[in-house]
């Protein structure tokens, strides 16, 4: 189609070169969830990064490495930014001459906004972005992201596509990332928390802790997974596995005194909160 | 209740005698006593109804059966908003009462709320729940009337207006299919009012100290039920405390006449 005139067929998720500035853990986690989804191949994931380091496990999954972030725009057309906050301005500086029409630039460098990015990258490039979670590396990840002026919807189409082989991937208003940084991108560490509770709950009323542990992960994991299925509403879901005066009306009533509720939504507040500060700095 | 053209009288006896449905309205600790005085005009057509907290159906029909051989004993806890028409009622039916028993009180019940038939151990529960139910809300309507003064309100438009919005609350709850969780939910958008003032609910422990005040509730009933079993008040007593209370506020009565009021002339 017409639309896709502009950008050339290297568009086409399977000849999609993606390249990946900064090589770190969100952006191995990725980098793996595409792999694993089989959407990307190996030999067309190029990462840059200053030292050896971090590159070594991308090399064992096949994917091409180098030092050079230059490189990473020349080799790719869909190039993800995953730097510490405080050196993407210089390295925005570096690679800004050989970014062009053609490149799709999406940003997961927390705390950098669109506006940011945009007056760093030549007028009218192509940003956006991206808010993902740890879990895409096992394909169960929470992303959001956001389009800059420059991106349009096929830009848009392209990403959650590409990244839906990694989770739930939903377009969202550029306000809405720091919210999700509070929600599920610290989420998951409470969600760990939660589970580590669970299982230390269960190691004291006498089962062992590598038992716990997994059947505490599999509660959570089915619990989620019924929640997605069914769209019911939690409290309903909740409803249905308290039988009157039995175990779990008596369970929850501990969590209720405990003010778990509240204490959970001060933890979304404190970190979407800290997100928007560290925004600002 | 005269005014309203109730029969009344100071006889027990004539109450039982000029009724098929007999409602026993008096304090627990006192039922044994009435049961034994009216034990003898008990008669197989009549329907004992007792709505005393933690007399159990047994416990009344072993009184009666010295006089009467088949009792019919309904036992049923209802609640103060009865009053107008908004009642919340359970019964549960004694070993003797027929299945048209209970659909007759059902009937009579209904016509002034909810009304549904339970198994008697559940009866406790609902003590705690709807019984003392009017207790909390009337609480938490004070505390929210206070909030709207507290705010700029004049305390009788703060009060009416919180009345409604809890009975427009149950009314939607009542008349909708949703989970409770999900109606709040559609009360919240996103970053506004009332999510904030939910989350200082929540940090209160709201929800729990609902949850232990229902307890509680059915906790104590359960207490006292044991206590009455025990008869650890003395007779002697309980008889002279009310009879004190009576003299106190209706020095023409007589002394009976302060526990029963007839409700029904007999079925016609």
């Amino acid at each position: 189609g017409e639309k896709r005139g502009r950008v050339p067929a290297a568009m086409e998720a399977a000849e999609l070169r993606v390249g990946f500035v900064g090589a770190g853990r969100m952006a191995g986690g990725l980098a793996r969830g595409l792999l694993r989804a089989g959407k990307v191949p190996a030999s067309s994931i190029l990462a840059s990064a200053p030292s050896d380091r971090n590159l070594d496990a991308w090399q064992e999954s096949g994917c091409r490495t180098t030092h050079c972030n230059l490189e990473v725009l020349q080799e790719s057309t869909l190039v993800f930014l995953a730097t510490k906050p405080h050196v993407l301005p210089g390295v925005l500086q570096e690679i800004r001459p050989a970014v062009g029409p053609h490149h799709v630039v999406v940003s997961l460098v927390a705390g950098v906004s669109l506006q940011t990015l945009q007056r760093l990258l030549p007028a009218g490039t192509k940003v956006l972005r991206l808010m993902p979670n740890l879990p895409c590396v096992v394909q169960a990840g929470a992303m959001v992201f956001a389009r800059g002026s420059g991106a349009g919807d096929t830009e848009a189409a392209l990403l959650k596509s590409l990244l839906s082989s990694c989770g739930l991937c939903e377009e969202v208003p550029e306000s809405y990332i720091n919210i999700h940084t509070g929600l599920s991108g610290s989420g998951v560490a409470y969600v760990y928390l939660f589970a580590e509770a669970l299982a230390e709950g269960a190691v004291k009323m006498g089962m062992p802790g590598g038992l716990a542990n997994r059947i505490a992960a599999q509660t959570l994991l089915g619990a989620a997974k019924m929640m997605l299925e069914t769209g019911e509403h939690p409290a309903k879901l909740r409803g249905d596995v308290c039988t009157p005066g039995g175990t779990t009306i008596h369970a929850l009533h501990q969590l209720e005194k405990g003010a778990l509720r509240a204490t959970v939504m001060n933890a979304v507040e404190a970190a979407t909160n800290r997100a928007r500060d560290m925004a600002k700095d | 209740l005269q005014k309203m053209g109730v029969n009344f009288t100071v006889s027990n006896k004539d109450t039982v005698k000029s009724s098929d449905v007999l409602f026993l309205a008096v304090k627990p600790p006192i039922i044994p006593f009435i049961l034994e005085e009216v034990g003898p005009d008990i008669e197989p057509r009549h329907i004992v109804v007792s709505c005393a907290a933690g007399v159990t159906i047994s416990s009344i029909e072993k009184k009666l059966s010295t006089f009467c051989p088949t009792p019919k004993v309904i036992r049923c806890m209802t609640n103060t908003p009865v009053v107008v028409r908004e009642g919340a009622t359970v019964y549960a039916t004694g070993t003797h009462a027929d299945v048209e028993d209970g659909k007759l009180l059902e009937q009579l019940m209904a016509s002034v709320g909810f009304c549904t038939e339970v198994e008697e151990d559940l009866i406790d529960a609902v003590t705690g729940l709807s019984g003392s139910g009017p207790a909390y809300a009337f609480t938490a309507l004070d505390a929210l009337a206070d909030g709207g003064v507290k705010m700029g309100l004049p305390r009788r438009l703060a009060v009416r207006l919180g009345a409604q919005a809890l009975l427009g609350a149950a009314k939607m709850l009542l008349e909708s299919e949703q989970h409770p969780g999900q109606l709040k939910d559609n009360v919240c958008s996103p970053g506004g009012a009332t999510i904030h003032a939910l989350h200082f609910l929540e940090s209160g422990g709201f929800r729990s100290l609902l949850i232990n005040a229902v307890e509680a509730s059915c906790i104590r009933t359960r207490e006292l039920q044991h206590l009455a079993d025990q008869e650890k008040i003395s007779p002697a007593a309980i008889k002279k405390t009310l009879l004190d209370k009576v003299k106190l506020e209706s020095p023409s009565l007589s002394v009976a006449s302060a526990n029963k009021v007839s409700l029904f002339t007999s079925k016609s």
